[in-house]
């Protein structure tokens, strides 16, 4: 009989891929083209821009993100701002009609269909050579725009994505989201120098108005519109650039269950979207990097954290269960504190400790690249301890749900 | 050949550098801990012959103030804690481990017997227990009645406490183990005083296994 495989075992695989993934990632920050994109600047090119806010129900937000768009560094004449109200039953309607006025802005209201139905009726309100998007909640820096604008330089460009942070993080939960957000940027900013990017997001992406023409008007795309139009022009040959300093901020989940629900509505849609329409991308040599690496990998991440997650689970229950009965009947004043002293000889100093900790460096160093190369201000100190110790126990939670969603054909509301 | 793919190949030459790296520390520290064990071997060596010396010089003064009571108990502890570890990382089958775990019960029963001889000699009642288990699978309650013994030679440290692995390969803890009859399935097993019971239920109950007073006459447990 074969004796027992260590899930320690199981786990040596997966470390392998994310520690090479990390390697890649961290080479490829340092190749030309991820030079040569940090290198860009601002330059005299100002097309017409038409930046659209879809809303539903957003009304202590949307005041502020219309004002941050009005003091972007841009050309009265080419910057047009659509704010459109997805049927919203809060007082969002008053708060809009407020900018109506303005010669820059126009609203629009309509019935509700959906965040992707507000996008394209933005869309059809203008003719802007670049149309960009910015969810409700979020808040643009003055040169954010400024610095998008180069990267549309070649015209295989379809879209641009921004670098993302957290709006003013006040607990634990919004910090550790601030230092995955800011480990994002390093990982868009290089993954878009191989063009390997599959979701546009929607905080301050921008769209080449003939690349949404030849591809189609957005869609539902499983809740998660921003991934499907980012994966059709994949599919149709644009690429996806990525401006690492054009920075915007976005509000976040301030607890956990509401976290798990965001999360798992991100997972289900790359799930359903990356296993069902866009099949044909992964492990496609045609696709490069996103085919060959990024897809699959992120596929094998959302599998092998679940694994990890359940066997790491499993492990702890039946070393609690078996603690509590080999010391059940013991005086608690012996039974709850340890009996030795620090020594070396009972150091747990194994290959997956070691190789745990050298990802979790790597990790670490990529948040500190982040925050570097997008030159976002504030502190990250908190935000990477918490990352580094919370998230990998919460994160499974979220692929677990959106895991089973997907499986059993499960469909929740966008905020559920 | 292409960017990415130059940056592939350079970046699976870094994770093998780096799982590399982690497999030679991870060796070299292991390494580091057959030394340790190869001191212990060595103190186990120093430990028995001090023990036959001593039974050697009772011979001429069988109840010598100075010798009425050896002083390995501590020392047997930490080597029985450094053992399991050991056993528990490179596998009971690990032919040093199984060596060291011989040694070490024989010393054991050298420390049990002389003991028991100055006991005889001077008069002193000191309270021993021979305590058999075995790690092969087969003795659920073992555990709970290792946990058991740690917590009463914490609480009392003149208890004498002996652990043998019932499945060692070594003729004089057999004879032990036939001398006092202890069977295979009746693990966990204690000696105690020289009375031999079998199963663990609960401190209480195995508090109960021990002369009267003799749990009493030792330092009071801590609230």
């Amino acid at each position: 009989m074969l004796p027992p495989m260590s899930p320690n075992l199981l786990a040596y695989p997966f470390l392998f891929l994310a520690l090479f993934f990390e390697s890649f990632v961290l080479v490829t920050l340092l190749s030309e083209p991820a030079r040569k994109a940090r290198a860009r600047r601002p330059g005299d090119e100002e097309p017409s821009v038409a930046v659209i806010v879809p809303c539903w129900n957003e009304e202590s937000t949307i005041a502020a993100t219309a004002e941050s768009l009005l003091a972007l560094d841009y050309p009265v004449d080419k910057l047009e701002i659509i704010l459109v109200n997805d049927g919203s039953t809060d007082n969002t309607r008053a708060a809009m009609d407020r900018f109506d006025a303005h010669p820059q802005v126009r609203v629009i209201h309509k019935e509700n269909g959906g965040k992707h139905t507000a996008l394209n009726a933005g869309i059809a309100e203008t003719s802007a050579e670049l149309v960009g998007c910015l969810d409700a909640d979020s808040f643009v820096e003055p040169d954010a725009l400024r610095e998008i604008i180069p990267f549309f330089a070649r015209n295989e460009v379809g879209a641009v994505t921004a670098a993302m942070s957290i709006h003013q993080p006040e607990n634990l939960i919004q910090h550790m989201q601030n230092a995955e957000y800011t480990f994002g940027i390093a990982m868009r900013h290089a993954l878009a120098s191989v063009n390997a990017l599959y979701v546009t997001p929607g905080p301050f992406s921008f769209y080449r108005r003939s690349a949404l023409e030849a591809v189609g008007p957005f869609r539902h795309g499983h809740q998660t519109e921003d991934m499907e139009m980012a994966l059709r022009l994949q599919r149709a040959g644009y690429e996806i650039e990525n401006a690492p300093r054009a920075r915007v901020y976005t509000k976040s989940p301030d607890t956990i269950p509401k976290l798990i629900k965001q999360r798992t509505r991100w997972t289900t849609g790359f799930l359903r979207n990356t296993l069902g329409e866009y099949r044909s991308l992964v492990w496609n040599r045609r696709h490069g990097v996103l085919g060959v690496l990024v897809l699959p990998v992120a596929l094998i991440a959302v599998a092998s954290s679940i694994l990890l997650f359940t066997i790491a689970i499993v492990r702890t229950v039946i070393s609690l269960i078996n603690a509590f009965q080999i010391r059940s009947g013991i005086p608690l004043s012996y039974a709850l504190f340890p009996h030795s002293t620090f020594d070396w000889f009972y150091f747990p100093a194994g290959s997956f400790a070691f190789l745990a900790a050298i990802t979790v460096v790597a990790s670490i160093s990529l948040i500190i690249i982040g925050k570097r190369i997008s030159q976002t201000p504030g502190g990250l100190k908190l935000g990477t301890i918490s990352y580094v110790l919370l998230y990998g126990f919460i994160a499974p939670l979220w692929l677990l749900r959106a895991t089973a969603d997907a499986t059993i054909g499960r469909h929740r509301g966008w905020r559920s | 050949m292409s960017l990415p793919l130059r940056n592939a190949l350079i970046a699976l030459a870094i994770t093998i550098v780096l799982a590399g790296t982690v497999a030679y520390a991870v060796n070299y520290l292991n390494d580091a801990r057959v030394a340790d064990l190869s001191t212990i071997e060595d103190q186990l060596s120093i430990d028995t012959l001090s023990l036959d010396t001593q039974f050697s010089l009772l011979e001429a003064a069988p109840c010598d103030s100075a010798a009425s009571s050896t002083a390995l108990t501590g020392e047997l502890s930490d080597l029985g804690n450094r053992l399991a570890y050991a056993e528990g990382q490179l596998g009971s089958n690990d032919a040093q481990v199984v060596r060291l775990k011989e040694q070490y019960s024989l010393l054991e029963i050298r420390d049990y017997l002389i003991t028991k001889q100055l006991a005889a000699a001077c008069g002193t009642k000191p309270v021993t227990v021979l305590y058999f288990y075995s790690n092969a699978g087969d003795c659920a309650d073992c555990d709970k009645a290792g946990y058991a013994l740690s917590y009463l030679r914490t609480t009392y440290p003149s208890l004498r406490v002996y652990s043998f692995d019932y499945n060692l390969d070594l003729g004089a803890l057999k004879t032990l183990i036939s001398l006092d009859k202890i069977k295979k399935g009746s693990l966990p097993a204690f000696v105690i005083n020289g009375k031999a019971s079998n199963g663990f239920t609960s401190l209480p109950d195995l508090e109960k296994l021990f002369p009267k007073d003799a749990l009493a006459t030792s330092t009071p447990p801590k609230s």
